[in-house]
């Protein structure tokens, strides 16, 4: 297969792993002729086919054990296929486990020689990047001591450091990003940009839309060993979010068992024509549906809450319910157009000051480039001349 | 494969490092290890329990010895070395040959060393200092082609049947009294009535006529005969690109079984 600088391609990929990988056949089994017993293999690829060109900027999604992380494997060419064909144009640089492959007695500078060795870089073209490379880590000092007192964003910094300034022609990046803080992450992601400006290729597997998001044009999402996606990012992440959605029940109780009183019993998202979904659209529309029952004679206070994944409370509302005759109310709150940017959110609820009885999950997919939470709809424009 | 020169350098000195890494004598140790086995050996075969009287008995058992550690810490080392070094095998795609290769190189630097202290001291005791010494590197490079071939054989072998590395090292005992480092098979009476043992030891054992070309060399100042000579070096060939073949065909599924 003749492929050009920064091409990636899978074609009808086909891989399985015996379950107990780990349990090599021993000569006693070889000599009495046993067969590796044990389950059927399990499928990992199951025909996967894709065509990425240079320059492209590619996240594959997915839940675990959808074929992600062998997809990223085979294309480094560490594991063979059992059918069809992968290849990758040029030099491909991988980041797949953290940490692996640093020696750990060895300091930092030291493992970058030899991981730029790895990646078939001689000595003179390594010394020439030396410098570029710690200072980009920012470890200072800690270059020179063993990288085994290092911590896991400390090793993010090196192997990102690393990995970006072997000038790959493909890169291939498995859920490292997200160790490392915000503001290296916003770095490796400005160093991503201007190596893809260049020409190199990203291919980028991550359980966080967020970072997809921010870099990747095309998503490509894998279920079950197989591609059940491929386009552009906003419509992949909603595809992946309902692929999600489906293992998310309809509101988590946080109440503890046995009290008695008022409590929401069910909470629901539905969408504009009303069927209930996990995943909105920015700017769609959104009602938060509820059950709430009560013995109590006093009408009850329901609080609803948007939180953010880390906790922080973006918006909350209470409405004075009225019960009806059975002692229950269906109140529900009606959004007409989500203020919000791309990203997972919850929906709390509770009756009463500081009671929270139900949390629900939704995703929000936006085509917006701000970051934040709230989109609040502005635009940037030239005052210059207005005067 | 050229383009890989500098990562087998790399991981040459990272095995050389990573033994002894933080002990006081360091890289010395690589030399302290055979040094006191070959002294041991020397007190007990040479005076405790002597089988043959054979002139400078000491030097004779030296340069067996030598050969024979380097074979023995070889083929051991390159057993694990692949598993040792999993967590490249499995990140990177790289000639996996490196690995293996560069502990053996490391226990060829360990060789060539004893050997810069043993052969002076052998030409002085032994007055071998003939043109015969020419050929000493020739055999010393043969020997290393030899013990690659064996350790990329087994160092490819092991991950895939775990058992490899302990049945290697169960062999290895028996193998090391069959081998004539201690005695000269052709001098030993029940040989001497029974001569197919004598052909035995020094032919079917492949590592036999190695030791005996050094001998030759070394000890007896001579060029080793012709047969010996030409067996070392169809040996070497053989099992180097044997060994070449054996890991190319079974390298594929390593980062899975590592």
């Amino acid at each position: 297969m003749r492929l050009a600088s920064g091409e990636v391609v899978l074609e009808d990929a086909t891989r399985s792993f015996r379950v107990r990988a780990d349990q090599a056949r021993t000569l006693k089994g070889l000599v009495l002729g046993k067969r590796a017993g044990g389950p059927a293999p399990v499928p990992a690829l199951q025909g996967v086919s894709l065509r990425i060109g240079p320059g492209e900027t590619v996240g594959i999604v997915g839940r675990n054990g959808a074929g992600k992380t062998s997809t990223l494997r085979v294309l480094a060419g560490i594991i063979p296929l059992e059918s069809g064909q992968a290849g990758c144009g040029g030099r491909v640089v991988s980041l797949l486990e953290l940490a692996a492959g640093f020696s750990r007695d060895f300091s930092g500078r030291e493992n970058i020689y030899l991981q730029g060795a790895l990646h078939g870089l001689g000595r003179d073209e390594l010394e020439a990047r030396l410098q570029e490379i710690i200072a980009f880590s920012e470890l200072g000092e800690f270059i020179d001591i063993p990288v085994k007192t290092y911590s896991s964003g400390m090793f993010v910094r090196l192997g990102f450091a690393i990995a970006a300034h072997l000038d790959a022609d493909v890169l291939l990046i498995d859920e490292v990003l997200a160790v490392g803080d915000e503001g290296f992450q916003r770095k490796c992601l400005q160093r991503i940009s201007e190596q893809i400006a260049a020409g190199t290729t990203l291919v980028l597997v991550s359980h966080d839309p967020a970072a997809i998001e921010r870099v990747c044009r095309r998503v490509i999402v894998l279920d079950a060993g197989r591609v059940v996606f491929d386009g552009p990012t906003a419509e992949g992440l909603l595809h992946y979010h309902q692929l999600m959605g489906t293992e998310r029940g309809g509101g988590l109780s946080l109440r503890p068992e046995g009290r008695s009183g008022i409590e929401v019993t069910d909470v629901e998202l539905r969408d504009g024509e009303g069927r209930q979904s996990a995943v909105f659209r920015a700017g769609a529309a959104m009602t938060v549906a509820s059950t709430i029952r009560g013995t109590s004679a006093l009408d009850p206070r329901l609080r609803l809450e948007l939180r953010a994944m880390d906790g922080t409370t973006l918006f909350s509302s209470v409405h004075d319910v009225e019960l009806g005759p059975e002692g229950t109310a269906q109140p529900a709150f009606e959004i007409a157009e989500l203020a919000l940017l791309g990203g997972d959110y919850d929906v709390v609820l509770g009756t009463g000051e500081r009671a929270l009885d139900r949390t629900l999950r939704f995703a929000v997919v936006s085509d917006s480039d701000a970051g934040g939470f709230i989109d609040l709809r502005g635009r940037w424009r030239s005052l210059e001349g207005v005067k | 494969m050229l383009r890989y020169r500098y990562l087998f350098s790399q991981l040459v000195r990272r095995e050389l490092r990573r033994k002894y890494k933080g002990s006081s004598l360091g890289v010395l140790w690589y030399l302290v290890n055979p040094l006191v086995l070959m002294g041991a050996y020397t007190l007990m075969f040479g005076h405790v329990f002597r089988l043959q009287t054979i002139p400078d008995f000491p030097i004779f058992l030296m340069i067996g010895l030598v050969a024979w550690t380097f074979f023995q810490q070889s083929l051991l080392s390159a057993a694990e070395s692949l598993i040792d070094q999993g967590a490249l095998v499995r990140k990177v795609r790289f000639p996996r040959q490196t690995i293996p290769a560069s502990t053996v190189t490391v226990q060829l630097v360990t060789f060539t060393l004893i050997l810069l202290l043993l052969a002076p001291l052998a030409i002085a005791i032994r007055g071998t200092l003939a043109p015969a010494l020419l050929l000493l590197p020739v055999i010393v490079a043969l020997l290393f082609c030899f013990v690659l071939g064996c350790a990329l054989i087994v160092a490819v072998l092991h991950p895939y049947f775990r058992d490899t590395a302990p049945i290697l090292t169960a062999a290895l005992l028996p193998w090391f009294f069959l081998t004539p480092i201690f005695f000269q098979p052709g001098s030993i009476p029940f040989v001497e009535r029974h001569r197919w043992v004598g052909t035995l030891l020094g032919w079917v054992n492949p590592i036999a006529p190695f030791i005996e070309c050094l001998r030759s060399i070394l000890f007896y100042g001579n060029v080793p005969d012709w047969g010996r000579l030409l067996y070392v070096f169809v040996g070497a060939a053989v099992l180097l690109i044997a060994g070449g073949a054996v890991f190319r065909r079974m390298e594929r599924e390593l980062a899975v079984v590592v």
